[in-house]
């Protein structure tokens, strides 16, 4: 995914950055030992977030290890957990599956970059496709379906965001039957669509230059690629509104400890990243995160 | 039944105005408005039912003098009795002209969406009706932009339907009258809780669901 989806660690207690930056490695960990070496490379806030999500309020146990970015010092990190198993795997499909479009939609130089993912992947794809044949199947179905509407250049915000909606959602159709998956589904339905929605705003400018497709310049008409006042008002509102309906569903359940990480990330954080993408100052904030992210693996 | 103290989320040491509060607090996470045509409102109704289960049953052990009469039995707020949704029974809802649009009703009230999106699409006379219920399904399946556009046809054709209308203005609000631990959330903040908070109780009297603050 995009990285999009991030708690606004500066407004949490360093407990509860602590609490997530465990689950961070965790996953890690889990993505090496289920998919192999390359597919750590993958790994994102989203993914982190869809990860404790799935967990449905446990915290896996803490264990201490070493690892690249922590070559002397042991951390402590999430241990294994069938949470962190499914996230894991759902994460190298969907990352398998987004380089092959990739490759596809880029010619033989552009195209290279995306190949040689698809290619590293490609083994732990395959266990991880093995694990989960029907999200597997979903995902090949849905991105299948977003190639589609992108060739017909669809004027819909519904349709395109939906397809990558439904994969998110097929995410949660993996845990137990019962409250929480419907939970999961409908939360993870309006955040893959939050997802999509906020990538094309972010992309807009670009796509409008290059011609790539964008439902946001069929949709509202933008082919210059900047916004109208009133075309800015009604996307932040059906923005707005999905984060209001994946709260409703997240309210629904109690994921125990993790409550405050996904409080702080569900009632502010989205409406942050919303915000500075729609403002523009998101872009601008991308490299210095960056920087901000390798002081935190290397601390 | 768990312990209602902790359904409430206060210590039993808590004073009746902190177990009320917390009440309060709770009730206006799962009041129905929140849930307004939700696939999980069910779940949310479930909620519902044991806040104030567990309310009562705390004021029931603290004696009902002490809690200021609020702990009768109907003194819950957010019954989810009567035509909530857009089904036949409701006082307020307006009733279909036709019988294929009664049964869209029906079916979208039920959580059927292939079977109601089958009937309008076989239903030839795209009237106002048709058009809010098509923004009704594209709603409950998360389309937020269509099911706008479509409310939005249905109150052009008929200016004067009051549903139509609230439904195009639910849409124009984002939801905003949904609960947030802040007051009012969202990229174009509202400054004003108070305002948030007045708007969200006008919805919610006059959604026609005999719904309301009742002793509070």
């Amino acid at each position: 995914m995009f990285g999009y989806v991030r708690p606004p660690l500066d407004l949490l207690p360093t407990e509860e950055q602590e609490r997530f930056r465990r689950a961070y490695c965790g996953l890690c960990h889990t993505l090496r030992r289920r998919c192999g070496l390359p597919a750590r490379f993958i790994l994102n806030y989203d993914f982190t977030f869809l990860a404790i999500l799935l967990s449905g309020g446990e915290e896996p146990e803490t264990r201490c290890e070493r690892c690249v970015a922590s070559p002397l010092k042991k951390r402590t990190c999430c241990g294994e957990h069938p949470a962190l198993d499914l996230a894991a795997d759902e994460s190298v499909i969907l990352a398998y599956w987004q380089a092959r479009d990739g490759v596809s939609d880029h010619g033989f130089w552009k195209g290279l970059k995306y190949r040689g993912a698809a290619l590293a992947l490609r083994g732990g794809y395959r266990k991880a496709a093995a694990a989960r044949p029907e999200f597997d199947r979903v995902t090949r179905e849905q991105l299948d379906r977003l190639a589609e509407l992108e060739r017909e250049k669809s004027s819909s915000l519904d349709a395109p965001a939906d397809a990558f909606a439904q994969i998110l959602a097929a995410a949660a159709d993996e845990a137990e039957d019962g409250p929480l998956r419907r939970i999961l589904h409908q939360l993870l339905y309006h955040l893959g669509r939050w997802v999509y929605l906020t990538d094309a705003a972010d992309d807009l400018k670009e796509d409008a230059l290059s011609g790539n497709y964008n439902p946001l310049i069929y949709r509202y008409g933008l082919t210059d690629g900047a916004w109208t006042p009133e075309s800015r008002e009604a996307f932040t509102k059906t923005l707005d509104h999905s984060v209001r309906l994946l709260a409703t569903a997240y309210e629904l359940w109690d994921f125990g400890c993790w409550t405050p990480i996904l409080e702080k990330t569900v009632y502010t954080g989205l409406f942050q990243v919303g915000k500075a993408v729609l403002s523009g100052t998101y872009r601008a904030g991308k490299s210095a995160r960056k920087k901000d992210r390798k002081v935190e693996e290397t601390t | 039944m768990n312990d209602p103290y902790q359904v409430l989320g206060v210590p039993e040491s808590a004073s009746d105005a902190e177990v009320k509060k917390a009440y309060l607090e709770l009730a206006r996470k799962y009041h129905p408005d929140n849930y307004h045509d939700n696939p999980l409102a069910d779940l949310a109704q479930e909620k519902m039912k044991e806040i104030n289960a567990a309310y009562e049953e705390v004021s029931k052990r603290r004696g009902s003098g002490r809690s200021s009469g609020a702990s009768r039995s109907s003194s819950g707020y957010g019954g989810y009795s009567g035509g909530y949704g857009y089904g036949a029974g409701g006082s307020a809802r307006q009733s279909s002209q036709s019988s294929v649009l009664q049964q869209v009703r029906m079916a979208v009230n039920s959580g059927d969406l292939s079977r109601a999106e089958a009937l309008l699409a076989n239903y030839a006379d795209h009237n106002a009706e048709w058009n809010f219920l098509r923004g009704a399904v594209c709603y409950r399946r998360g389309w937020l932009d269509e099911a706008r556009r479509y409310y939005e046809t249905a109150t052009r054709m008929d200016p004067g339907n009051r549903e139509y209308r609230q439904a195009l203005e639910f849409m124009d609000n984002a939801g905003t009258s949904a609960y947030s631990p802040q007051g009012g959330f969202g990229m174009e903040q509202c400054g004003n809780a108070g305002l948030c908070q007045q708007l969200c109780c006008t919805y919610l009297l006059c959604n026609g669901c005999g719904l309301g603050f009742r002793c509070l």
